[in-house]
């Protein structure tokens, strides 16, 4: 891998062009099918139901032709703390177990003057794994979706499924609007940080590992960097704002759009097809 | 003497290989600067300047050919890049954009200070690089960074990478966006450099009057491949396959062919407005003359 290829680790917010299903769907009935597929992987008390999520949205990404391990790329910078969750939840969860369940495992510590217990039970070991599983399969799912959306269709699907609410004065339009460009904006800021490391780099800056927990070494490594960063962010911002004024953006009140496409019938089955696979994964009695 | 400090051939590179978005950058691309060479690399948007002269402080490496730098091998993975970096200064586009310490004398001396000298050599190298730039130590050391014009800022991140004392100095598009007079000091400043005769100095430019000004030799880069090389007179006069690349030629050089075209009898390869007013008064076969 290249010292400073970034552009490569962030999935988020990019999209590739292709013509899949999943490429042609409607962006409002798109996003209406991944939230419904998205209530069934939060939801799933199983293991075999969280398996099958997993698996569920691995098949999404391959009906979009995109390579799987493109996808996967983006869950390894929370490698990390997915880890260290995992390792935490699995010793200590047990102890707050209110459901009862069989105790596995316990191993009581003690480290000075503080005791204390690991402990496994049967609940805890299964929201553990299944917490590891959600993450990536949520990871997996969303990634997916922008991968095969343009942010304008988002924003748009964002809008449409926002629109019921207006009547309690939910800012659809804005909000749709703000998770469009703060999406559009995660390419541009990784290519600017590649673009100031590479710089820096060029005149001296040593961005090699001081060790990993030499912290404020790190941090001051990181001074030239994130100072141009977040300048270059603000007067990004300005004048973003400049060009929205001169063409009298002033919100969602009174806009309409120039084309309003019916939904046509892939997507409605595609919403129809995520709703059986969610019922199904609440309703099949899964052995785990 | 002279002697070769770059070479690079049939060079490949990739952005984003192994991914849906993997695009070539460069496919075969050459390049060779001399120890005293003042060159310019030249080419449409796209046709992989940029990526070219990122192999040359190792900031990219090589996925296929050889590029060599001052006798390191690029495509040895095992090389370390950091000594490389030094050797070889690379100014980004827009570099005013990476500054980034309140005072302009604390951001040239990043680069010294990263390099580990006394307090008294880290002076004497900022000094050096931001009067060699045209700024005055005494005036601008102090300064707010951030309250510099767009030209004086460009300089001062010139000096950050001139403090390194670099044995060759590599621009990416020096010139765009400066003011006339900016760019007249800027040119300035970098002919003043390479005459101090310490330094090699390659500049990337699709500026013609500038590559005219300024160049000596100029190599010509189109769809990541190197496809013109020579001295800057022999490139400029040929007009129909720069024309071809979707490359202008300076304006002076353009005058002097459209003349040719209309019957004159003037040389192909003038450069300057006093070489073609001389071509004009010696060659005329004008009959008005």
């Amino acid at each position: 891998m290249d010292e400073f290829d970034f552009a490569r680790s962030v999935t988020v917010g990019q999209y590739v062009p292709g013509t899949s299903v999943l490429h042609r769907l409607d962006p409002r009935a798109k996003l209406a099918a991944f939230v419904i597929v998205l209530a069934a992987i939060i939801t799933s008390d199983s293991y075999i139901g969280n398996v099958v999520g997993l698996s569920a949205a691995l098949g999404l990404v391959a009906l979009a032709g995109i390579p799987v391990g493109y996808v996967l790329s983006g869950v390894r910078p929370i490698v990390p703390i997915l880890v260290v969750f995992t390792v935490f939840n699995f010793l200590f969860l047990g102890n707050y177990d209110p459901t009862g369940s069989a105790v596995l495992w316990r191993q009581p510590v003690a480290l000075g003057p503080y005791e204390f217990n690991f402990t496994v039970t049967e609940s805890s070991m299964k929201q553990t794994v299944q917490g590891v599983v959600r993450i990536i399969a949520l990871i997996v799912l969303t990634s997916t979706l922008t991968l095969t959306t343009t942010i304008t269709g988002l924003a748009k699907g964002i809008e449409t499924l926002l629109a019921p609410f207006r009547r309690v004065k939910v800012p659809g339009h804005e909000a749709a609007m703000v998770i469009a460009i703060a999406y559009r904006f995660v390419p541009t800021v990784a290519d600017e940080l590649e673009r100031l490391m590479k710089a820096q780099a060029s005149r001296g800056a040593d961005f090699g590992r001081p060790g990993r927990l030499r912290f404020v070494k790190r941090a001051r490594q990181m001074i030239p960097i994130t100072v141009p960063l977040f300048v270059g962010a603000f007067r990004r911002a300005e004048r973003l704002i400049m060009a929205m004024e001169s063409r009298c953006y002033i919100g969602g009140k009174g806009r309409t759009p120039i084309t309003l496409p019916a939904l046509g019938r892939r997507d409605w089955t595609a919403i129809a097809s995520a709703a059986v696979f969610t019922l199904a994964v609440w309703n099949v009695p899964w052995p785990l | 003497m002279s002697e070769k400090v770059v070479e690079i051939q049939d060079l490949w590179h990739w952005y984003l290989r192994g991914t849906p978005l993997q695009t070539v950058a460069l496919q075969g691309a050459e390049l060779e600067i001399q120890s005293d060479d003042l060159a310019a690399i030249m080419g449409h948007t796209g046709s992989g300047k940029s990526s070219l002269i990122q192999h040359l402080n190792g900031i990219l490496r090589p996925h296929r050919g050889t590029v060599r730098v001052f006798g390191n091998d690029l495509a040895d993975p095992k090389l370390d890049v950091r000594p490389l970096r030094r050797m070889v200064g690379l100014v980004f586009q827009q570099p005013e954009m990476q500054l980034f310490d309140p005072t302009v004398g604390d951001d040239v001396a990043f680069g010294p200070r990263q390099l580990g000298g006394t307090p008294e050599e880290v002076r004497r190298r900022v000094r050096t690089a931001m009067e060699r730039v045209g700024l005055s130590f005494e005036g601008f050391k102090d300064r707010y960074t951030f309250g510099l014009s767009g030209g004086e800022m460009r300089r001062v991140a010139l000096a950050g990478v001139l403090a390194l004392e670099p044995r060759l100095l590599v621009l990416d598009e020096p010139t765009a966006g400066l003011d006339p007079r900016g760019r007249r000091q800027l040119l300035e400043s970098l002919r003043t450099i390479h005459a101090e005769g310490e330094m090699a100095v390659v500049i990337v430019s699709h500026d013609m009057d500038v590559v005219a000004e300024l160049a000596r030799r100029v190599w010509v880069l189109a769809g990541g491949r190197t496809v013109m090389r020579g001295s800057v007179r022999e490139i400029f006069a040929r007009v129909e396959e720069l024309r071809e690349l979707g490359l202008g030629i300076p304006q002076v050089s353009e005058l002097a062919y459209e003349l040719r075209r209309a019957g004159r009898d003037v040389r192909a390869d003038v450069l300057t407005a006093d070489e073609l007013a001389e071509a004009l008064w010696t060659n005329s076969t004008s009959p008005a003359a």
